[in-house]
């Protein structure tokens, strides 16, 4: 507990003496972020010697664009205060205790929600606004990508601009869904439910957060200089001849995997040494194996994304030949790296908003959870084998097709842990009580869309039928099915059941089951089209298709508009109910475990005494004798 | 009810009357997944024109069906919640009537059985990538040279004629051979209607083959994302009898120097 301990040593009565943390927050963030890179773009631009003569196209621009994203980031994490303590220690010195209150956010109302506040619930707060505002920029993105699937002649936008949209679209909202259970839920609500005072380190939880924001600018500024126009996946060597916007996906990745690293490993050091007294491995609420697992999968993903990414941008600037097969590099290494980190990834998204929904399953039926031992079980094997699995992607690639049939075998085992978990969820709802609420209902939501999801993933796993399906629509939907109409309903019935304990009201009940209509609705048609069109032989990525599939992106199109129209509905619920809902109560579910025996709002150190488990929070139902 | 159970397969459990009614559910939506997922999508998919795209017609029936009982059961488990009590309101409702945590008898089928489909789809979807791999040992397919580039395909036809062409054309029952390449970034040659692809690397080349059988115009779309103009990335595919398709070959231009060879071509 040595993390606390600065936490909980008497306040003194004098007047607080903190330094320059006091004058740091967002605006000085921005500010000196800004201020660095227009100086270092400067200097750069008169600096850096002219190309030589056949050097690659953009080279030296490579380079200024990449150093002044560099200077950006290295100005805006000085300005949010991220390198003071780090320097103190350099100094031989450490923060002192006024300052570390001051930077936990005590008694600072709004404001600490624009510094770099290590309060776990003031970063899950934070995390919440921001995955909010990546899902709402990237279905802008959606929409307009759908608006211009309009016609099938494409239509009013450029290729160009229409190849970035979908890339931009595709990025964020993997960075959103990746962030969206364990940022909000697993920051805020993850520390209370093991009985934790904070997380274990909790201005590396600050830094996870302000790195995302500093993330977030390179992206947004690499649409004003040719955008990203390789799709997400920023294949090489298309990659290497995109505009000078790829710097800024380059930059994103590499700040974003940053983030994802610190994150995980706090996470995990925070579940691993800070549950309460007596919550043994058995007692360990399911949500939080599904929390641990997501990070730990990403810390060994991330590493490997961020040095594609910085192998990507040395191709582009210093004139190396990673992925350049002509000059003794490789574009299968690109796709083999992007895939090591792309697979693990896509189980980061899913395992924590399935493992919330399992933890909500027991409040909404009345009953344990059906066989903990074998979600952790279908957790652990879904970890294990998701890592052996990523040239399912390359099949078609011609990179080796002598381990076409290997892979098939590992992704096709990855079904039997994935059944593991529907029959969790599938057993806990057999003779339960059942308590119509959107979480309860986000559960059958949840089966529904992931056996779609998983059935059209058998076939893509197989290598014949991939040779059809492989880069058209129907991967598309499927992994649409798996990523937003498993994962995102979990994340929303996550916000739903939480809400209360994070904003102490209680989100519009009426509001909220329109919304989970509309788009759960919207969703299934929206996507089920986007299946057809693919079986009918629609590539992906294309901003114009032949006249037959004319039919399907309509019903895609409309399905779009549902969901768009669910969405806001919802956010006006979010913005309604935590201005004036409902004043929640301490426990509005009846649930047992450990965030529901906190007030709201939840004291700065949760516990007053920390609270001793003796039993797991499964316990409902009638005892048999 | 005095008696309170510990697992689900306790006493006379078949009897149970909540069992069978989920038992007939289960029957009935497996049959109605397994019927709809399979028409629904071959109808989609079109007539096949090759035996390689009649196997993934029957690859995708085989496997719905394997799956059908599996979606089936859950399904039924999840409109049997559905459909049993309900509690509306602010308050949760009374606890149930029983704590089961556990079930080793459920556990284990259901495992067993995951892991039966599991082996069972592995084993039909070895058999089927064996029988595309023959295509391409055939000795007597007649070997085209595919170039893609931003944004056309190009095909060179064997012979001293030097034959190069945007629209692939092919003779009907005969194996083919495609050797494809790529001349600036990645391209995916897609015969979308025959069930065959693979990705067009610069500097490298990859192999697929397949055996039209059936006269007609298909369609050849770039199944990766190649930049500006991906989209219109498109050609056609003509298959005719092996007596148009010389007459074609005879009356190309003779370009005077071959850019064929048999292991593929340079771009």
């Amino acid at each position: 507990m040595t993390t606390t301990m600065a936490h909980t040593a008497p306040t003194s009565g004098s007047t607080p003496k903190v330094g320059i943390i006091r004058h740091l927050n967002v605006f000085t963030a921005f500010a000196l972020g800004a201020i660095f890179a227009i100086v270092i773009w400067r200097l750069s631009l008169a600096l850096l010697p002219a190309d030589a003569d056949g050097a690659p196209l953009f080279t030296r621009e490579d380079k200024i664009t990449l150093l002044s994203m560099i200077g950006w980031f290295v100005g805006f994490m000085t300005g949010i205060g991220a390198l003071v303590a780090p320097f103190r220690w350099v100094m031989g010195k450490d923060l002192s205790h006024d300052e570390n209150m001051f930077l936990a956010g005590k008694d600072m109302g709004v404001k600490r929600y624009f510094r770099y506040t290590t309060d776990h619930k003031v970063v899950g707060i934070q995390y919440l606004v921001i995955t909010m505002v990546i899902f709402g920029m990237g279905g802008i993105l959606a929409m307009l990508i759908r608006a211009n699937l309009g016609t099938p002649e494409g239509g009013w936008i450029h290729p160009q601009a229409y190849n970035s949209i979908v890339g931009t679209h595709g990025i964020i909202m993997i960075v959103g869904t990746i962030i969206m259970v364990t940022g909000p839920f697993g920051n805020y609500i993850m520390p209370i439910m093991i009985g934790a005072r904070d997380m274990a380190f909790p201005r590396l939880n600050a830094l996870s957060f302000w790195l995302i924001v500093a993330a977030a600018i390179p992206l947004v500024w690499g649409q004003f200089i040719g955008g990203i126009s390789t799709g997400w996946s920023a294949y090489n060597p298309l990659a290497g001849q995109a505009p000078l916007g790829m710097n800024g996906y380059i930059m994103f990745i590499c700040i974003f995997a940053l983030s994802t690293m610190v994150a995980g490993a706090n996470i995990t050091t925070t579940v691993v040494r800070m549950r309460a007294r007596g919550m043994t491995w058995n007692r360990t609420p399911i949500f939080i194996y599904g929390v641990v697992a997501s990070v730990a999968l990403a810390l060994p993903a991330f590493p490997v994304f961020f040095l594609s990414q910085v192998m990507s941008g040395m191709d582009r600037a210093l004139g190396t030949s990673f992925y350049d097969t002509a000059r003794g590099g490789s574009g299968w290494l690109y796709e083999n790296l992007f895939w090591i980190m792309g697979h693990p990834e896509v189980y980061v998204i899913l395992i924590p908003a399935v493992a919330a929904l399992m933890e909500m399953a027991p409040v909404f039926t009345r009953r344990p959870l059906f066989s903990f031992n074998v979600a952790v079980m279908g957790i652990a094997g879904i970890c294990g084998l998701s890592v052996l699995v990523w040239a399912h992607h390359m099949y078609m690639s011609g990179w080796a097709p002598l381990l076409n049939a290997p892979f098939m075998l590992t992704t096709e085992l990855i079904s039997i842990p994935t059944g593991m978990l529907f029959l969790v969820l599938i057993g806990t709802l057999w003779r339960g009580r059942l308590w119509v609420t959107v979480p309860a209902l986000s559960i059958f939501a949840l089966l529904w869309n992931f056996m779609i999801g998983g059935v059209t993933g058998i076939y893509l796993s197989d290598v014949p039928a991939d040779a059809f399906l492989h880069g058209s629509m129907y991967v598309t939907a499927h992994f649409h099915y798996t990523l937003m109409g498993a994962g995102l309903t979990g994340a929303i019935a996550s916000l739903v059941y939480w809400f209360p304990k994070m904003t102490g009201r209680m989100l519009d009940k009426k509001l909220s089951w329109i919304s989970f209509w509309l788009v759960q609705v919207g969703f299934n048609v929206a996507f089920i089209g986007m299946f057809f069109v693919g079986l009918q032989g629609q590539p992906r990525r294309v901003e114009a298709y032949a006249a037959i599939f004319n039919k399907g992106n309509l019903v895609t199109s409309i399905g779009a508009a549902t969901i768009m129209t669910g969405m806001l509905i919802l956010l006006a619920a979010v913005i309604g109910s935590w201005r004036s809902g409902v004043k929640a109560p301490m426990n509005p579910w009846q649930a047992k475990s450990l965030e529901w025996t906190v007030p709201y709002p939840v004291p700065l150190e949760n516990f007053a005494t920390l609270p001793v488990v003796t039993e797991d929070v499964y316990g409902y139902g009638r005892k048999s004798s | 009810m005095s008696h309170v159970d510990s697992d689900y397969f306790t006493g006379q459990w078949w009897k149970r009357t909540d069992v069978k009614r989920h038992a007939v559910l289960w029957v009935l939506l497996t049959a109605f997944i397994g019927y709809v997922g399979t028409e629904v999508q071959v109808r989609a998919i079109g007539a096949p024109a090759s035996e390689a795209m009649e196997n993934v017609i029957h690859l995708m029936r085989v496997f719905t069906w394997a799956a059908a009982p599996v979606a089936g059961f859950a399904a039924a488990i999840s409109i049997g919640a559905l459909m049993g009590e309900r509690h509306h309101g602010d308050f949760p409702p009374p606890e149930s009537e029983h704590a089961i945590r556990n079930s080793p008898r459920a556990i284990a089928l259901w495992i067993v059985a995951s892991a039966l489909m599991c082996l069972f789809a592995l084993v039909v979807g070895l058999i089927a990538l064996q029988k595309d791999d023959a295509t391409l040992l055939d000795a007597k397919a007649t070997h085209v040279n595919v170039i893609g580039q931003q944004w056309v395909w190009n095909f060179n036809y064997p012979g001293d004629g030097g034959v190069r062409s945007q629209v692939l054309h092919l003779p009907v029952n005969q194996p083919v051979v495609f050797h494809v390449t790529s001349k600036d970034v990645k391209h995916s040659f897609w015969l979308v209607q025959m069930g065959v692809k693979i990705d067009a690397n610069p500097g490298v080349i990859t192999e697929t083959a397949v055996t039209p059988n059936k006269i007609g115009i298909f369609d050849i779309r770039c199944a990766e994302l190649c930049g500006l103009l991906h989209a219109y990335m498109q050609n056609k595919v003509i298959v005719e009898s092996q007596a148009d398709y010389d007459k074609w070959l005879a009356s190309q231009p003779d370009t005077g120097k071959t850019t064929w060879t048999e292991a593929g071509g340079t771009a």
